[in-house]
């Protein structure tokens, strides 16, 4: 698994590739985090995700609700088909802001 | 005259009758010297203490109770007559230089006249009967006096010979028994017959063994595993005796108990010479093969301490051996680097494996002739081709050894894998047999099946990983090679990672809670047109009322996985193990 952090419009783009589970989730939760602490908003670009578990989903959802309480924005982009099948398991595609592709993301949390 | 015909057969009839000797003999001394008038009488025995022999007055009568004392068996009128094993009458004691007068001078008594016969029978010497001092007529004993006291005297002496030889007969009897009954409890610690499948077939393993002497220092065992598997030992106890047949018993035990732990054959092995090795083994040592055999693949994982070569009988008429692959159990892990067992994998495809003791291979089939490994051989091929049952072409085996009209030469044991039946129902139930590849694992644990299985109808892959994170990413693997294979679309194979991903979690973060000691068994099935799979642990067991899926409006990290696995799978049972350990989840979903 891989994490790459960009900075796109004044937002944090971070963009996850490879399996997200147990053994590395801890990352992808300390990444998120992180980029959060610098008081910008997120935007996670899903697009290289090949699997994600519920600790995966777990780190999404604890950065969405410290992203919320900061009145920072945050959202999923490019969401590849494997993670979105998992939200829509735990019914959590009805609640993350989702956009197709980083671009509008950009233009819309910019 | 009569009375004394009378006494004669009285104090035969009381001999032969008598629980007590010593009473006995106390009474029919009083009646003997009654009769001859005597004013005393004693009877000596002869034992054997330290390097002397010495007689021991066991029973007397008269005014001086001399019962207990003891003279050298040389000295005395009574000495004499054992020592000739001869009568004495003597009638003037004062003046007979064989006279002990030591005897009156403690006693207090004057002996005056005395008459003595030997008890002996054959050429055992037992002791001599004496009574002094006649009261009647002319105060000395006649010649017939003498007659009567060599006829109750043979009497009394064959009566002590008998007692003593029941006496010993009794304690071999006592023996004799026990180890009968050490027999019984050996032969309850070999398993029951596997008893006939469903469908009529016999069970798949058997075994015979018969002991040299009562006991044993051989055994052999197999169960049923929780998913199918069967596990199977046979081992030998270096010696026969009473000892070997007791350490038989703890290994025998040990493989029992540690076997239901669902270790792998070599890594058992491991534990019970770790668990023999705790107690001092005096030189003694266990040959010993542990294996697994799965009648749904054919596949048989074998481990081999020490022991004999096993032999494999393919189906093309080819023998094969497995030589063993680490030293005897028994032997100090310390000095054997560690006591790892290597495994061996071979696929039986409807052969035969045969594993047994030496003294199948050594024992004679005429005196002076071994059966050998080529007659064991020829005995299997002739079997076969007589239409035997397994357990039939075994049993010829032992049958021949033992019946080569000497005592056998060593303990007998055979164990028998016959994969002919099960391979015979694979066929049959082999749809689609579309064979899949699975890599073996990365990393340290991760022990996957040994390169292909068959999608036939049960086990498709079966694995045991340490029960920690970077374990998953081999399980999810093996479940979407599998499920591929199964015909499930791409997504169902994501779920069904997603979902067997998520148990495995429950195993690694909650039962085993994260501490890094345990490993997990994933066994995945093909059953009834259904995908099953098992996930095994031996932790602590989990409280399975408190597991329940989360609110899913209550947005929150955490708690999703057991949603996940029950949107996933049709159905998700949690078993109680068939040996109470650990946790058994059994997840199923539709083909």
């Amino acid at each position: 698994m891989d994490i790459g952090i960009t900075e796109q419009g004044g937002l944090n783009v971070v963009a996850i590739s490879g399996e997200v589970d147990l053994s590395t989730s801890p990352k992808v939760r300390d990444a998120l985090l992180g980029s959060i602490s610098s008081g910008k908003g997120v935007i996670v670009d899903l697009s290289g995700v090949a699997y994600i578990d519920s600790s995966g989903v777990a780190s999404l959802v604890e950065a969405f609700q410290t992203a919320k309480s900061k009145a920072l924005g945050f959202a999923l982009a490019q969401v590849s088909d494997t993670p979105m099948r998992v939200l829509k398991l735990a019914r959590l595609d009805q609640v993350f802001v989702i956009y197709d592709t980083l671009d509008d993301a950009v233009a819309a949390m910019a | 005259m009569n009375n004394q015909l009378e006494l004669l057969v009285e104090m035969g009839r009381h001999f032969a009758a008598t629980q007590d000797i010593e009473v006995t003999m106390g009474r029919a001394l009083e009646r003997i010297a009654e009769l001859m008038e005597a004013e005393g009488g004693a009877l000596f025995v002869l034992e054997q203490s330290d390097a002397e022999q010495h007689l021991v007055c066991h029973a007397s009568f008269g005014p001086v109770d001399i019962k207990g004392l003891t003279v050298p068996a040389d000295k005395g009128i009574v000495g004499r007559s054992v020592t000739t094993n001869r009568s004495e009458m003597v009638r003037d004691a004062q003046n007979d230089p064989n006279f002990d007068t030591s005897m009156d001078a403690q006693s207090g008594f004057t002996t005056r006249s005395i008459l003595c016969a030997p008890l002996s029978v054959k050429d055992e010497r037992i002791g001599a009967i004496e009574v002094v001092n006649k009261t009647g007529g002319d105060g000395l004993f006649a010649d017939d006096d003498l007659t009567l006291l060599e006829a109750l005297a043979a009497s009394a002496a064959l009566a002590i010979s008998n007692a003593r030889m029941a006496g010993e007969l009794a304690e071999k009897e006592v023996m004799r028994r026990e180890l009968e009954l050490a027999a019984e409890i050996q032969r309850g610690l070999l398993p029951p017959p596997g008893g006939v499948d469903s469908d009529g077939s016999d069970f798949p393993i058997c075994g015979v063994n018969r002991p040299a002497r009562v006991v044993s220092g051989d055994f052999f065992d197999f169960f049923t595993m929780y998913d199918g598997r069967i596990a199977f030992t046979l081992a030998d106890v270096s010696g026969k005796g009473m000892n070997a047949a007791l350490l038989m018993a703890k290994t025998a035990s040990l493989f029992r108990c540690l076997g239901k732990e669902d270790l792998r054959p070599g890594r058992l092995l491991q534990r019970i010479n770790a668990e023999v090795c705790e107690t001092s083994m005096r030189g003694m040592f266990v040959t010993m093969i542990a294996g697994l055999y799965d009648p749904a693949s054919g596949r048989v994982v074998l481990a081999n301490a020490g022991h004999e070569p096993p032999l494999l009988h393919s189906t093309d008429d080819q023998f094969k051996t497995f030589q063993a692959t680490a030293p005897p159990v028994g032997i100090p892990p310390e000095l054997t680097g560690g006591g790892a067992v290597p495994e061996e994998v071979l696929h039986l495809n409807g052969g035969s494996l045969y594993i047994f003791t030496d003294g199948a291979t050594e024992g004679y089939v005429a005196p002076g002739e071994e059966l050998g490994a080529d007659g064991f051989m020829d005995m299997i091929r002739v079997g076969l081709s007589d239409g035997l049952s397994a357990q039939a072409r075994i049993d010829a085996v032992a049958n021949r050894l033992s019946g080569s009209g000497e005592a056998l030469r060593d303990d007998i044991t055979v164990l028998v894998i016959d994969d002919a039946k099960p391979l015979q129902k694979r066929q049959s139930r082999d749809d689609n047999a579309t064979l899949i590849e699975i890599n073996k694992g990365q990393g340290e644990g991760s022990i996957l099946n040994d390169g292909a299985v068959q999608s036939h109808e049960g086990s498709l892959c079966a694995l045991t990983v340490p029960a920690r994170a970077g374990s998953l990413k081999l399980v999810r693997r093996a479940v979407g090679e599998t499920s591929a294979a199964c015909g499930f679309s791409q997504e169902q194979c994501q779920d069904l990672m997603l979902a067997v991903d998520e148990a495995c979690q429950n195993v690694v973060r909650h039962a085993y809670a994260g501490v890094d000691e345990g490993d997990m068994m994933i066994d995945i099935r093909r059953e009834g047109g259904s995908y099953v799979v098992l996930i095994r642990d031996h932790a602590p067991p989990v409280d399975v009322a408190r597991i329940v899926p989360r609110n899913l409006d209550d947005v929150r990290p955490g708690g999703l996985g057991v949603h996940f696995i029950r949107e996933v799978m049709d159905s998700v049972e949690h078993l109680s193990p068939p040996d109470g350990q650990g946790n058994l989840l059994r997840m199923k979903k539709a083909i």
